[in-house]
Order: C-alpha cells, then structure tokens, then sequence
C-alpha cells in the first residue's frame, strides 16, 4: 500500500488558540511520524462541512477524521457527553483516568461502533472558565432570566438554576452580546475567550467553570478505514493522539493565565468567583440531571453514567486527599 | 501530468465552463451544481478529485437549514412583499409626487426619496424597479419629464434595495464575510480580532447608501437647474393641497414609524437582524390590517412571493456549494490566491480586480450567485491582504448595483423595460441611465478615497 | 402524447400542491420569531425549541417549495440569450439542463444523502442544542424530498419539451405551457 492522504474536518476555526491548532499540530505529527505516507490535511470549521456536521462527514465518507468534541454530537447519543466532560464532573487528569484505566475507552468505542467510528482522546482544556456576564452576580437571584449562551449539559444545569439558556456557534456569540440578545456567553478561557472578544461588551469574568471542569477533545476516526492501516500507522494515530492530549492541555496550562494578564491589564476586565450559592445550586443541578442518566431507559446510557461515576467517586477521593491538599497548603503558606 | 496542475487547469476551466453553459439559460442554481458535478467527475478519472468529497454536501445543506443569521432573509423579504401588496409603497409613491411636485425637477427627487425609503424596507430590488416603473414612469412622463431622466431616476432609485439596509444580500455577505474574516485573522496569528457581523454591514452600508441618494439628489437639482425644460414643475390644486397633510400622516408616517424601528434597533445595538426583520415583518402586517388591505389573498400571495424568492436564493447556494467543493479540492484555492497575490499594485489592484470581475459578471448573473461563487474564493485572500471586511462586503454591494445599472446588460434596465411604455425607447433607458452610472463610480471613487464612509459607523455604534 | 400531458399534469399538480402548503410557512416562521422575540424582550424568558423551531421552518420552507418554484419559473436564469429564443429553442435547452445538470445534481444530493438521512432517523436524532427541538430526522429528511421534487419537475420539464418538440404543446393546459411565462418580467431578483 503506498502513500495516502486523509482529510481531517474539525469543529474549530484555524489556528484556533490551542483547538485549532491542537488539531492542525495532530495532523502534522501523523504526517512527520509516518514519513508521509499518511499525509493528513486539515479542514477547518466551515471549509468542508459546517462545524457541527464534522462527525457526519466522518460517518458518510466524506472525510477520515473529524476533531472536535464528544458533546457536540450529544443528539446523537447523549452518553458522548462523558468523554467531553460533564457539570461537576471529572478534571483532565481523572477523565484521562477513567478512559485508559477504567473503562471508559471500552464504553465510548461501543457507542460509535454504532456509527462505524472509533473516538480517542486529542486535547483538553484543562478546567475552564465559568463565563461572562454583563453584570456582577452577587447570589443565584441574579440568575434569573439572564440570557446565558452555554452548550451541552452545562445549560441544562443553568436552566435549573433560572437562566434562559441558548446555544449558538463560536462566531456568533459575539455578535449576541453586542446586540443584546445575550447577557452572558461562556466559551473556553482567557486563551480562546481573549480571541473572541467578548472582553468589550462584559466586564465580569466568572471562575471556575463547574459545568465544564475540564473538556476533551477527540480525534474521531473511519473505524473501518483505520483497520485497514498497518498496525505501525495505527499505533501512530493512536499514540500521536495520546501526545497531543498532552500537548493541548499543556499549551492552556501556559497560555490562559497570560491571556487573563492581558484581559485584566489592558481591557479592564474583573475576575470573580461565583457565590456559593450558585455553586451549591448548580451541584444539586447536576446531580439531579446525572441521576436522570443513570436511570435512563438506554443501556448503553446508563451503563456510562454509572461507569462515570463509579470512577469518579474513587479518582476523587485521591484528587481531593492529595491535589485538593497540597492546592490549598501552597495557597495558603508558600510564599516566593 | 503533475495532478496539482491538472487539478488547477479543470478547476480554471469549471469556471470558464459554467459561465458558457450559463448562458445557454438553463436555471443557475441547477446549470452550476451539474457543470461543477462533470468536472468532478472529470477530476475523479484523472485522479485529482475524490468523489467521496459529495457526502459533504448533505452536511453543508443542513448547515444552511439550520442558519440562524439566514433566516433573516425570508422574515425581511416578507416584510418587503407584504408592504408591497398592500400598496403601502404605491400609496407612499403618489403622495410624495403631490408633496414635491410643485417644484421643478420635485416629482423626480421624490422618487428618489421614497425609493431609499422602499429600500430601507426591503431587499427586494427587482420588484422596487418595477413598482416604481408602474407607477411613477407614467406620472413623471405626464407632467413631461424627459423620460431619459425619467428612466434614469427610477433604475438607479430602484435597485438601492441591496446597499441600503435591511438588504438579503448584505446578510448573505455579513455570515460568509464573518466566518472568513475570523479564520483570515486566526491564520494571521491575530487572536482577538474584531468581530464582522450582519450588523456591521448594515451599519456600514448605510452612509454609502446615504451618499448615493445625495449624489442622485444633486443631479436632480443640477438638472432643475441647469436644464428646467427635462423636469418641469406639476402644480398641484388647491383643493387637494388641503387634503395632502391628512394623506402624508397615513401615507407616509406609519411605514416611515416602521422602517425607523426596524433599522434602529439593529444600528442602535438593541436586536439582531433577524429579530428586527420580524418585528418589522408583524409591523408590516398591521399596517396592512389597518389599512382593511391584510385579507387572505394578500397573506397568500405574500407568503408564496417569500417562499418562492427564498427558495430561489438559497437552492442557488445549494448549487454553489457543489462548485465550491470541486473547485476548491481540485486546487482552484491555490490558483486564485496565486493569481491575487501576484498581481503588480498590490493590494489596492487585487481589489480592484476582484471588483472588475464582478463587475463583469454582473452582465448575466444576479447578485447571489455572483457573491456565492466569488466571495468564498477571494474574500480570504483580498483580507489577508488586510483589506477591511465591512468596506470591502459594502464596496461589492455598490459596485454590483452599478453593474445592474450598466447599459446594455443591467438588469435593472431590463426590468424597467418590461413594464414601460413603448414610447420610452430602450435608447433612451440607457442614454437616461448614463449619468447615473457616472455618479455610482464617483461614489466607488470615494469609498476607495475615504474608505471611513463605510467603517466608521460601526465602530462608532459597536464600540 | 396524451399520456406525457397527463404525467406534466400530474407531476405539476403535486408540486403546486406542497408549494402552495408549504408557502405557508413563511408566515409561520415571521409569528413564531415574533412570538420568540416578545418572549425574550417582554417577559424576559425564552424556549430553546422555539429557537430551532422557526430556524428549522425556513429550512423546510426553502426546500419543499422548490419544485414549484421551477413550475413556476422562479429560479433565476441568464436569460440574454433565452428570453428572446423561440419556443422550441427553450424546449431543447430544458431538456439539456434537466438531462446533463438537473438530473445529476439530483441523484448527487439524493445517493449521497440517503445514509444521512436514514442514520438520523435510526437514532432518532434531535437537534445538537440541549432542550431544542425534536425531530431533526424529519428536517434532514427534506434534503431528500427536496431532490426528489427538482427531479419530478425536472421530469415534467422535459416531457413538456417532448410535447413542444412534436407540436403537441396544446394538450397541456395554458398555465403549463411555455408562452405565459415570458409575459409579465421577472418579479424576483433581490
Ligand atoms: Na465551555
Ligand atoms: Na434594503
């Protein structure tokens, strides 16, 4: 078999801060470790297919590889939610956990074995940020009927809290809050957040992002067509992936806390945290929708929640004995 | 042969190709999608284009269906169509005739007046022509206007409907110009750029738009002044003068009230343009309601207008989706950046190349098919070259306007054609429309000169 | 003869029926925003579904009425050459067009949709936003349908050719016919 080239569609514009670009560098290192022959050429959001169509194309042959986010195709089956993350759920770290160690990998390639795809993990976010408003939110009364653009489940979560929730694509949110259609957008971070401006129309910049504590990205690829490659060009797709769910997560970790710079010096913006009664509310939310799931009349749904959050309860106990301790121990006393 | 260069040669030889078998005059939409099918297929024998590419095409259709910034199409044509029907322009046209035309060269300018005021209510500009030509060719040519004026006047009047805001095609252009622009600025290394939205063309069309009706006026008062015989004044008698004040506060304040509305909230940053459209859209109804002229027939007939010219509009995008796959995986992207980038004069020249071309093709394609076909391709070269969105989206809307303009083959000239008297000579709509095109160039002139005219407002609204 | 007249007939007949009922939409689409903008900006709440519904409208609309639209003739053309072209001239390019463009494109949108459409109504998609409508697979579904009506007219385009081209244009009744459409000037163009 000689030399291929695949088409890799994305959920992202180009040079997106660390998504696009996470996606554009997996295709370059696919391409440099396999000495081209599989070449990958990069789509972005829109020069294929819309955005939201990235996993379709995949599915319908019109193209390898599809970068993008689990969540996104939730319509298609809501337990991708988990690979993407969940409100209150799983940081990086522990979602990188349970896809590798307990068995989450086994659970997501049985739900896109329905669609003849194969997912694997591309980048995360790391945890993001909560969003931003318009006006400062001193208690959850201020929740009410504020118009929030927040996808996924996190908007179920912010439903329930009283906000009336809308879903629209990167591009336009902008245009939302500036008219007046939105009072309050939240997209990734300060990395992603600073590119798209929102900085000129909202002032009050809310942490952290209980509903998106971490959001992976996935590489999805033509099952059927990645069996066919050899076993080494396999392992390149598979291991290159691993890489770059490193490298993303890396580049957030460097860049957002510079961007945040940037937005707080040069453009006035205020960092808040939420008030706990928001924060309590939306725990008490999330577990009412998860408890949803795992009562859900899908097999495969409920056996992912469950899963889920089986995994979750023992990852936690280490994230909160040992990170959770030793985050607070440095706040509090290490002083350079 | 070296594929890449197969691939550019079929994709330089699809477009040639589709502009010949366009004008065989099969439908546009349909004559795209199927000559770009051929050359895929064509690409495919030679190895250079994969036919797997087509499953994109259903993905990019359901893009177009669930649209949020389309669906303000329909929702203004509708508005359009029902103010239309009802006679609500007819009415506005005839009262302002009496309001100015005891003045010389009046009857013209109000023409002028209320074909803004028509394109600030509507995208529809074929209709705008004819409505005007209707009515307003045969009262100006009773009260012996030059019917070179005449026609001139009206063409030009009538096809402002796509500078002026609310215009279908400034929406097309804000949602191409917007995804592009923020890929353009991401893929400069520019992570905050400044948003392009459909209410920033809006507000950057508006003072061109506004300078266009000022330069027409000028003309109208140059001719009044200069050459009083071309456009004589029509007195009006006393008796109806007194009823003229009760007609101007039905006739003209109400879809004046609406239009101010419409446009206000969307320039003052209160609503999105499709919100605005369909506030205006319900306005529109009540108007019409209370006018006793909302019955079940005007509703039907609006309603299969706006499905009909929606349709129309976005199967043409449908058909220039299969272009826009074949001709950008058989290498054409590359081509067209080559050729753009080469060009001596820089970026000023690629624009204005751009701008000739389509021009050109403004001869025998209507706006959405020449704005689906070409903005997708240059639109990210010409603004990587730094070339401002707003100007360059509202620049395209002026230059295709005069091209509908020009003698022989503007469409504009066509329609009025159509419905006037044969005692207006087609000699005679060309030679009237002649001064006009002088002054649409002027207008081009000084977009190029002051290009702030289009990018100052919404920066100042926006910011 | 009698025969093709009757299929122009009836394929003419389908289409004007969905276009004349799905017209309608376009109203729907103007109360249902309007209903979603009073919501919004009156009483401070708002329905996602509601969002999608009227979005998810003109994606029917624009579609469905497409066959009627090329009953009708409202799909521009370049008509430089075509308009002032007799009558048998026009019933050659029709059926060159539907044959070499119109046909193509349709089988095109059709085959490679197909899988699409049938995928989403497997699982019973919904639309991608939390809380949004029901029934995407329904709405695909109009890519199809869409295709499918082109291809009917288109048909009836070129059995009506076929009439023309043996002088038998007569059978079909005058609205059908090529002379009334040449009449009244383009109303579209916007
Ligand atoms: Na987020
Ligand atoms: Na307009």
């Amino acid at each position: 078999q000689g030399n291929q080239t695949w088409r890799m569609v994305t959920t992202w514009p180009k040079n997106f801060p660390g998504l696009g670009v996470g996606a554009q560098r997996l295709a370059d290192r696919i391409t440099a470790a396999s000495g081209g022959r599989l070449t990958i050429q990069v789509y972005a959001a829109g020069e294929l297919v819309p955005p939201l169509q990235s996993l379709d194309a995949v599915i319908d042959g019109s193209a390898e590889m599809s970068h993008g986010a689990a969540y996104y195709w939730q319509n298609k089956s809501i337990a991708l939610s988990f690979f993407t993350g969940v409100p209150y759920g799983m940081t990086s770290r522990e979602m990188a956990a349970w896809v590798r160690y307990m068995g989450g990998q086994e659970l997501w390639d049985e739900i896109y074995d329905q669609f003849g795809v194969q997912g694997f993990l591309s980048g995360d976010t790391g945890t993001q940020a909560g969003g931003w408003f318009r006006n400062e939110l001193t208690g959850l009364s201020d929740v009410q009927g504020i118009r929030f653009r927040t996808p996924g489940l996190g908007g179920r979560v912010w439903e329930k809290l009283g906000a009336t929730v809308t879903n629209m694509a990167a591009g336009e949110i902008f245009q939302a809050l500036q008219s007046g259609t939105l009072d309050a957008a939240e997209f990734v971070g300060p990395y992603n957040d600073l590119a798209l401006g929102f900085y000129q129309v909202c002032k009050n910049y809310y942490f952290p992002s209980f509903i998106e504590p971490g959001l992976a990205t996935e590489l999805v690829v033509d099952k059927a067509k990645y069996q066919e490659l050899p076993t080494d060009l396999q392992a390149i797709i598979r291991d290159c992936s691993q890489a770059e769910y490193d490298q993303v997560a890396s580049d957030f970790y460097a860049n957002d806390p510079r961007a945040l710079k940037t937005l707080v010096d040069e453009h006035g913006v205020i960092v808040r945290t939420f008030p706990d009664d928001i924060l309590q509310a939306g725990a008490d939310a999330a577990v009412e929708i998860l408890t949803e799931l795992r009562d859900s009349d899908d097999a495969l749904t409920k056996k992912t929640t469950e899963s889920f959050l089986d995994a979750l309860s023992v990852l936690r106990t280490r994230s909160e004995s040992t990170d959770g301790a030793y985050m607070q121990a440095r706040e509090k006393f290490f002083k350079i | 042969m070296d594929p890449v260069f197969v691939g550019e040669l079929l994709s330089g030889l699809m477009f040639f190709g589709i502009i010949g078998f366009l004008l065989l005059g099969f439908p546009v939409a349909f004559t795209l999608a199927g000559v770009s099918l051929m050359f895929g297929f064509v690409g495919m024998w030679f190895g250079v284009f994969d036919p797997s590419n087509f499953g994109s095409l259903a993905n990019r259709y359901i893009g177009f269906m669930t649209n949020e910034v389309l669906v303000a199409v329909p929702l203004f044509i509708f508005m359009g169509v029902i103010l239309e029907r009802s006679k609500i322009a007819e009415q506005l046209l005839l009262t302002m005739g009496k309001l100015f035309g005891n003045l010389r060269g009046g009857l013209g300018m109000s023409v002028i007046v209320v074909g803004a005021l028509l394109a600030a209510s509507t995208g529809v500009v074929g209709a705008t022509v004819v409505t005007m030509g209707l009515i307003s060719l045969p009262a100006m040519l009773r009260a012996n206007y030059d019917p070179r004026l005449a026609s001139g006047v009206i063409c030009a009047s009538g096809t402002l409907g796509q500078i002026i805001p609310p215009s279908t095609v400034l929406i097309f252009m804000g949602d191409m110009l917007s995804g592009i622009n923020s890929q353009v600025q991401m893929a400069k290394g520019n992570f905050a750029p400044t948003p392009v939205s459909v209410g920033d063309l809006f507000a950057g069309a508006l003072l061109p738009g506004i300078l266009l009706v000022g330069l027409y006026l000028a003309w109208s008062v140059a001719k009044a002044i200069f050459d009083p015989e071309s456009c004589p004044a029509t007195p009006v008698p006393p008796d109806e003068k007194k009823e003229l004040l009760g007609e101007i506060a039905v006739a003209l304040v109400p879809p004046l009230l609406l239009i101010m509305t419409v446009l206000g909230s969307i320039l003052g940053g209160i609503a999105t343009p499709t919100e605005a459209a369909s506030v205006g859209a319900v306005g529109a109804m009540v108007l019409a309601a209370l006018r006793w002229r909302l019955s079940f027939r005007v509703l039907r007939e609006a309603a299969i207008s706006t499905a009909s010219i929606t349709c129309m509009v976005f199967i043409i995008l449908f058909g220039a989706s299969v272009f826009s796959i074949v001709f950008r995986l058989m290498g054409g992207d590359s081509l067209v950046h080559e050729f753009l980038t080469n060009l001596p004069g820089g970026t000023l020249m690629a624009v204005a190349v751009v701008m000739l071309i389509m021009f050109l093709l403004g001869f025998i394609l209507d706006t959405f098919e020449i704005i689906f076909i070409v903005i997708p391709i240059t639109a990210p070269i010409l603004l990587a070259l730094d070339v401002d969105p707003v100007w360059l989206g509202v620049l395209v809307g002026v230059n295709l306007q005069t091209s509908f303009l020009t003698p022989p083959f503007g469409f504009a000239l066509f329609y009025l054609r159509g419905v006037a008297p044969s005692s207006v000579s087609t000699a005679m709509i060309y030679r009237g429309v002649i001064p006009f095109v002088v002054l649409q160039l002027i207008a081009i002139a000084i977009m190029f000169a002051f290009p702030q005219i289009a990018t100052w407002l919404p920066r100042a609204i926006y910011n | 003869m009698r025969a093709i007249a009757l299929i122009v007939r009836v394929i003419s007949g389908l289409n004007a029926l969905v276009g004349n009922i799905f017209s309608w939409l376009s109203l729907a689409i103007v109360l249902v925003c309007f209903t979603v903008v009073v919501q919004r900006y009156v009483f401070a709440t708002s329905y996602v579904w509601m969002q999608d519904l009227y979005i998810w409208l003109n994606g029917a609309m624009f579609t469905a009425v497409a066959g009627f639209a090329l009953l009708r003739n409202d799909h521009v053309r370049v008509d430089i050459f075509y308009r002032p072209a007799s009558i048998r001239r026009k019933a050659v390019i029709d059926i060159i067009g539907v044959i070499f463009f119109l046909l193509p494109f349709c089988w095109v949108v059709f085959a490679y949709g197909w899988p699409f459409v049938a995928r989403s109504w497997r699982i019973q998609e919904a639309s991608a936003n939390v809380g949004g409508m029901p029934g995407l697979f329904i709405l695909k579904t109009f890519i199809l349908a869409f295709a499918g009506l082109i291809a009917l007219q288109g048909i009836a385009m070129v059995l009506r050719s076929i009439l023309v081209l043996n002088g038998k244009e007569e059978l079909l009744p005058e609205k059908l016919r090529y002379e009334r459409q040449d009449t009244a000037p383009a109303e579209v163009s916007v």
